[in-house]
């Protein structure tokens, strides 16, 4: 709303003496500047997401798409390790909060250990998406044989380069926190961090929920979409 | 809203940015002003090729058969690059990697960018897919020739040129361009909401920082499209998927794809590529503001209203994508919508314009080069405004669709108009860069022939439109309703094409003589308000503001303000300040 207010300011009205002495500012830091980018940067994955969410949903409707679930035969009817590998997401994104807590309260060794613990989840998640490509291949769902093993290999593969990028960020703070960088400064780069990991967290859960389903339930999408 | 924590972003100067050596200063510089300069320089040179591809164009159209170097094959390639290089590559990159980095800390006075690093990473990403797309002239094929939509199949199929290693460079680069776009659009939109400085508020900030934060949040939002739509056509061409391959026969022999979809990627690339036009267009329209209110010493217009108006076109200009589809087939509901969202649009659009005429209006107008451009602006964009309306309506689209009645109507909205202002921008900051103006005589030479050449081409295109001359075509061949003075025509077009990228190696001419022997300018030679003329070293130095950092007292278009001495006063002068005339200064005082 402040938005909205301020874009109904008079600009050209003059002002008098006694209203220069209160002008208007928001000395921002560095934590508030990053954390708008960070939203900012949240909303374009966002938008690359839900644009191919947009089409997967357009093509599930064609006629050679075979959905993943639904039959005994199919690879995700069981999600066994997608539940396994989200319970390893979950668990990052659950660390690096201790993570940033720590942070605050100074301690060291708490530090390191719920910083060990989110990046050793983090890597367990990827070596598990890895493996479910392998099953997958190994048992005959190649990424061009069918419209949803395409999407199963680019979607999780859009969102493990998400996450890899997220890995990098995560590993420079550490780099630096090793060198000069204070607590205050640490807790409030996790903050951030723990953002991104949660969002992360959010979107796979869609992805699953998305790439899993069963005909009936994309037919019932595409239904309320007007697919 | 009164809120101080720390030490002001806007005010941090990043000493490990600090330059100290020649590589650090003008290499892997993290001023923003290098970085603007770096940006501007390499657009600019690639933007040359793309005026010399267009050229070789022109001379196949003008005269026929007559140029051996140029064959069906290579004249499409030609087209391709020009349009891809002309809109992302130059006119993308100019606008808001070159005038944004430069003008957004120095308008809403801060140091720098709010994140240098990233700035400068942002550039050699761009560098870098400058260099990828740029390789695909020397790769085995040669650079892809699909047009600049890059429509599937036919883009990755044998047959057009450059399927195989052209279009994966293409593809490959606009993947790096967006990454660069993104990295360096986080920090301009960050920086303007958090890096102000004090008693800069939103509604003071000049339009030209309102049309690049308006244009860099419709690049965040409509890249991805491009994105998404590159990474599934580079799927479909390596790995053999089918997002948008359907079943198809190709030279006789049957492909694996089947069931893709080719209208999906004309949805995702037109919902980029419409915004885009806004993206290139706002900037433009920011920065024409600014120019004619200092050049006619006059108060832009309705200053808010100008500011709704960038944003109203923002958000309409994400509904309106599939107006450029509409003889791709669609549900004639959807054709209704899109038509009246289009319509609709050129209602802010307008409202522009006459504020650009109401603001000249009684204005002290001084005929300056950049007031010149800035004038020839509203002509060339109220033009392409008006013929977009015409092709907006879908029953006089569908006739006139894939005719060059198309091409003079975009390259007049988002060709020549943005290039108009592009032109008025850099004649009126040059002296901000350099401390020296352009030469005024080279420039006006300059102006006159862009401008006029520029209605030599794209009028007559018009009338080649009406007769139904199609686009992309190598030659016409005896076609019966094409008259043969038709041909006649397209050679004067390309006479007057070839003139005016001429008279463009003036301009070239113009710059490099200026920066180095051009007329001193003096500290803030057009009398502007806004900040970036206010600093403390001229032109402005390393972190931009000396000591302290400008405090802001008013809007930036306190022009001709009555009763005061100087008929412009600077936004960082209180009013306690400001001088009045002899017989009004003893009246003021009492009034405060």
């Amino acid at each position: 709303m402040q938005l909205f207010k301020s874009l109904q300011e008079k600009p050209w009205l003059p002002i008098t003496l006694a209203q220069q002495t209160s002008l208007a500012y928001y000395a921002s830091d560095k934590e508030s500047a990053a954390s708008t980018a960070l939203r900012f940067f949240l909303a374009v994955i966002t938008v690359i997401f839900l644009l191919f969410t947009i089409t997967f949903l357009q093509r599930t409707q064609s006629f050679d798409f075979q959905a993943l679930s639904g039959e005994p035969w199919l690879p995700f009817t069981n999600a066994y390790m997608l539940w396994q590998n989200s319970a390893y997401l979950l668990l990052a994104s659950i660390s690096i909060i201790l993570a940033k807590k720590f942070a605050k309260q100074q301690s060291l060794y708490a530090i390191i250990i719920s910083l060990t613990a989110t990046a050793s989840f983090t890597l367990l998640f990827i070596n598990g998406q890895v493996q479910v490509w392998q099953q997958l291949n190994q048992s005959g769902f190649y990424i061009y044989t069918n419209p949803a093993n395409s999407y199963y290999f680019l979607l999780t593969g859009v969102h493990a380069l998400h996450i890899i990028g997220g890995v990098l960020v995560f590993m420079r703070c550490i780099w630096l926190f090793s060198f000069n960088l204070s607590y205050q400064q640490l807790a409030s780069r996790l903050k951030l961090c723990a953002i991104y990991w949660h969002y992360l967290f959010f979107i796979w859960l869609f992805l699953f929920f998305l790439l899993t389903s069963d005909a009936n339930t994309f037919k019932n999408i595409a239904l309320i979409c007007g697919f | 809203m009164t809120k101080i924590k720390n030490v002001a972003i806007a005010d941090q100067v990043d000493h490990s940015s600090h330059p100290s050596t020649f590589l650090t200063k003008y290499i892997w510089s993290q001023d923003h002003k290098i970085i603007a300069i770096q940006y501007s320089i390499t657009a600019i040179a690639v933007g040359l090729v793309a005026l010399v591809l267009s050229g070789m164009m022109r001379l196949q159209l003008g005269f026929p058969n007559e140029f051996s170097f140029i064959d069906p094959s290579s004249y499409l390639q030609f087209v391709t690059m020009h349009g891809m290089i002309m809109v992302i590559y130059l006119l993308t990159a100019l606008l808001l990697g070159g005038f944004g980095n430069y003008l957004i800390p120095l308008m809403i006075g801060a140091r720098d960018m709010v994140f240098p690093y990233l700035n400068m990473l942002s550039y050699w990403t761009y560098l870098l897919a400058v260099v990828v797309l740029l390789a695909s002239f020397f790769v085995s094929g040669g650079p892809t020739g699909a047009g600049w939509t890059l429509y599937p199949p036919q883009a990755i199929l044998s047959g057009t040129p450059g399927a195989d290693a052209g279009i994966l460079l293409m593809l490959t680069s606009l993947a790096i361009f967006i990454v660069a776009f993104t990295m360096g659009g986080l920090n301009y939109v960050t920086t303007i909401l958090q890096a102000r400085t004090k008693g800069m508020t939103l509604m003071r900030m000049p339009l030209t920082i309102w049309g690049i934060f308006v244009a860099t949040i419709l690049g965040l939002l409509a890249f991805p499209a491009l994105l998404v739509s590159a990474i599934m056509m580079i799927f479909d061409k390596v790995i053999g998927t089918s997002f948008f391959m359907p079943a198809i026969l190709s030279l006789g022999e049957t492909l694996d794809h089947s069931g893709g979809s080719p209208i999906l990627f004309q949805h995702l690339f037109w919902f980029f590529g419409h915004p885009e036009v806004y993206i290139v267009a706002l900037p433009a329209f920011g920065m024409v503001s600014d120019v004619i209110a200092i050049h006619a010493r006059k108060n832009i217009f309705g200053y808010r209203m100008m500011v709704w108006a960038i944003i109203a076109i923002g958000g309409l200009s994400f509904v309106v994508w599939a107006h450029h589809m509409y003889v791709s087939g669609m549900n004639p509901y959807f054709g209704f919508f899109f038509a009246t969202t289009t319509l609709i649009i050129a209602i802010p659009t307008a409202l522009k314009v006459y504020n650009w005429l109401l603001t000249l209006w009684r204005g002290n107008i001084h005929l300056t080069v950049p007031m010149l451009f800035a004038i020839g602006f509203i002509f060339t964009f109220t033009h392409g405004g008006l013929t977009g309306l015409m092709l907006g309506n879908v029953v006089i689209d569908l006739p006139l669709s894939d005719t060059f009645f198309v091409v003079a109507h975009f390259h007049m909205v988002m060709g020549v108009s943005p290039i108009m202002v592009l032109f008025a921008a850099i004649y009126h900051w040059f002296p901000l860069l350099t401390g020296r103006f352009l030469n005024n005589k080279l420039g006006q030479f300059h102006f006159w022939g862009t401008f006029l050449g520029t209605y030599a081409i794209y009028l007559p295109m018009h009338y080649l439109g009406f007769l139904g001359v199609p686009r992309r075509y190598y030659a016409m061949g005896d076609t019966d309703f094409i008259p043969a003075s038709a041909q006649t025509l397209n050679a004067g077009i390309t006479v007057a094409a070839i003139i005016v990228g001429l008279v463009q190696l003036v301009f070239i001419v113009n710059v490099i003589w200026s920066t180095f022997k051009g007329k001193k300018s003096g500290r803030n030679p057009w009398q502007a308000t806004s900040l970036e003329w206010q600093t403390a070293e001229f032109p402005p130095g390393h972190g931009n503001w000396g000591k302290q950092l400008p405090q802001v007292y008013r809007w930036a278009y306190d022009y001709s303000v009555p009763k005061v001495k100087d008929d412009f006063i600077p936004q960082n002068l209180s009013a306690a300040e400001v001088e009045y005339l002899p017989n009004e200064s003893e009246k003021n005082k009492g009034d405060k």
